[in-house]
């Protein structure tokens, strides 16, 4: 299943690591040779679970530790050994690490003033950045003064004022309420987007990545898993941890019984798979089917077909409002998931615990995972 | 009846605990008004010995002694306090580390006499093989200042310690050389512990008596020093003149300090309340 190329794809590459490698006291790979290249006004997003090295990773690219092997190279020029102060890089800190004792606008004209750029130009620069986030009557304020969301407003911007080439997000909203996240969420995504700078970004959080990012790599255990858009890592999962990792899925596991170029056969305990795309495999390898919870319709009467069914006993029911997640026990006891859509007001559907239902899926809702 | 209990016998515990604490400062302070020339019988009030205390010269230039070497031992404590902090704290990873680490915090817990006859020895020996140092002002300086420099490391590491250190990555991320870092972040943030560990070693320098004792040469006594040779000799009420004046001091610095920190941190609750109101309009 080839996956075409993205239009922004054609655009240069800014940034570009060559085979980077980090190993912390001789033994603890944090990151095993990784090579990536982010283009230029892309939002790139390093997911993983913590200890997967995609902290270590941005720091690396920040400067604050040297690669133990490999290359980092901006706008083509070789920037692995260049301490931070030197490269034309931001970094907007988990804790938006503001310095406590100097007002916002000192914050903002920090790294300004560091250029020894022109007073006034200074504070125009300063006053473009608080009136872009929004804090122009709180430039007196110091940092202790603000709500969260606004210090992360202030680590934005100043970040932002060096009008870097590179802008680093480490947990952009890891320390925001979930309710503040949503809206702050779609606000930085604006700015970034209006200033037009590269990002990479890293978060454990798979919904943040896959709502501001271009582009996301899966990492865990200091390597990458999968890279692709968002939708390509949902909906063609590479393999069991990274279907597993984004959302929620379900996992047969069974043996091809049929493979043609334009379908497969699967066979499991519960029911047979038929996935409406060939792979490259061949019969009786086993492999993994994986398919996601809202992608399963649950229906009372038993579906016409001998493939794409499942029977099995409602064992859990979580009603969310706007959708419903079923757990439904087959007949093997293997429990599988099913998130059904509200989508009528409706009371009388009416599955309820310990009835028999049927889970039915088409054939091009599934994908194969061969590894 | 219980509560009753309980309340009386915790006031009248709090008044005898007080009482202890407080009853022969405050007797000094009474009785440093005494005329009589014995300090434990009461004749009349007077300022006779605040007279005697300025024509004390003695008195008077063991007092600027004590502070003279209270200041520089303090500036000279903080100063190396700072830097053991800094090794300790921001250099995870040096051979040495955690000798460096226990050994900087000793004298802490060596007694005085210890230390003071340790350092007497070393100066006796190389005022014999090398004729240098004369005992006198700056080898009690340095007495002082080496047991300073272990409080002042204390208390600096405690607040290094709870300070972000993604401050100073900021600050580098933003263009700061390392020596920036420090003049710019570092050290204001430092500030107030800075001045604290300064306080805090001056006071340790101006009532030590031990070491002084050991390290000294002729014509080199410090206030402590001065009030304990009279003490052998037999009490003179100017001790009490001198030691109220003391108190009166004291008492005023600490007094001024925690009204001004309260009121900056009723400012700072002040200003938070007042930045959470804002947003929330």
């Amino acid at each position: 299943m080839a996956i075409a190329p993205k239009a922004n794809s054609v655009r240069e590459d800014l940034l570009r690591v060559e085979g980077v490698t980090k190993i912390f006291d001789g033994i603890v790979r944090a990151v095993d040779d990784v090579s990536l290249t982010v283009a230029t006004g892309e939002i790139f997003a390093l997911l993983g679970g913590s200890g997967c090295g995609k902290s270590t990773l941005l720091r690396m690219l920040a400067g604050f530790e040297a690669p133990t092997k490999g290359k980092i190279f901006l706008a083509g020029e070789d920037i692995t050994n260049l301490p931070p102060y030197q490269r034309p890089i931001n970094m907007m800190f988990q804790s938006y690490a503001l310095f406590p004792h100097l007002t916002v606008w000192e914050n903002v004209a920090f790294g300004l003033r560091r250029d020894h750029m022109p007073k006034e130009q200074v504070a125009e620069r300063v006053e473009s950045m608080l009136s872009l986030v929004q804090l122009t009557k709180y430039a007196k304020r110091k940092p202790h003064q603000l709500s969260g969301g606004q210090q992360q407003r202030v680590a934005l911007a100043r970040s932002l004022a060096k009008r870097p080439k590179l802008l680093l997000l480490d947990e952009p909203l890891g320390a925001l309420d979930k309710k503040l996240r949503e809206t702050t969420q779609l606000e930085l995504v604006n700015i970034i987007e209006e200033v037009g700078v590269t990002c990479v970004l890293v978060t454990h959080d798979q919904e943040e990545a896959m709502t501001m990012a271009s582009r996301i790599a899966v990492m865990s255990e200091g390597y990458f898993l999968q890279v692709g858009s968002p939708d390509e890592v949902y909906e063609m999962p590479n393999s069991r941890q990274v279907a597993d990792f984004i959302g929620n899925v379900n996992i047969f596991d069974g043996v091809v019984e049929d493979d043609e170029s334009d379908h497969v056969t699967v066979r499991c305990t519960d029911c047979l798979h038929y996935v409406g795309h060939g792979i490259s495999g061949n019969s009786g390898m086993s492999v993994g089917v994986a398919l996601r919870p809202e992608k399963i319709l649950l229906t009372k009467e038993k579906p016409e077909g001998e493939y794409n069914w499942c029977e099995g006993e409602v064992t859990e029911i979580a009603y969310f409002g706007a959708y419903t997640n079923y757990h439904l026990k087959l007949n093997s006891g293997k429990v599988i998931k099913a998130q059904e859509l509200n989508n009528t007001r409706d009371l009388s559907f009416g599955l309820t615990w310990g009835d028999r239902a049927f889970a039915r899926w088409s054939d091009l809702a599934m994908v194969v995972l061969t590894q | 009846m219980n509560t009753n209990m309980i309340k009386w016998f915790s006031q009248s515990w709090m008044i005898m605990v007080y009482m202890f604490l407080y009853m022969p400062i405050v007797t000094l302070v009474i009785f440093s008004f005494n005329d009589s020339q014995l300090v434990t019988v009461w004749s009349h009030a007077s300022m006779r010995w605040y007279v005697a205390l300025m024509s004390d010269s003695d008195l008077i230039a063991a007092v600027a002694l004590s502070l003279k070497i209270a200041f520089f031992s303090a500036l000279i404590s903080v100063l190396f306090g700072v830097f053991t902090a800094f090794c300790l704290n921001r250099y995870k990873r040096f051979s040495g580390r955690t000798l460096l680490s226990s050994m900087a915090t000793t004298p802490l817990v060596m007694p005085d006499v210890i230390v003071g006859l340790s350092l007497l020895l070393m100066l006796v020996s190389m005022q014999h093989w090398l004729g240098y140092p004369e005992r006198g002002l700056f080898t009690i300086l340095l007495g002082h200042a080496l047991l300073g420099t272990a409080y002042a490391t204390v208390v600096v590491t405690s607040r290094l310690r709870e300070m972000d250190s993604k401050l100073d990555e900021a600050a580098m991320d933003l263009g700061c050389q390392p020596l920036q870092v420090f003049r710019l972040v570092t050290f204001p943030l430092l500030l107030p512990a800075l001045v604290s560990a300064f306080l805090l070693t001056f006071t340790l320098s101006f009532d030590d008596v031990v070491l002084s004792s050991f390290l000294s040469g002729p014509g080199y006594s410090t206030m402590p020093m001065v009030i304990f040779s009279r003490a052998r000799l037999g009490l003179n009420p100017t001790i009490n003149a001198v030691a109220t004046v003391t108190i009166v001091v004291v008492t005023f610095a600490v007094i001024a300090s925690s009204f001004y920190t309260s009121h900056q941190e009723r400012k700072r609750r002040r200003e938070i309340a007042q930045a959470y109101s804002d947003t929330n309009k």
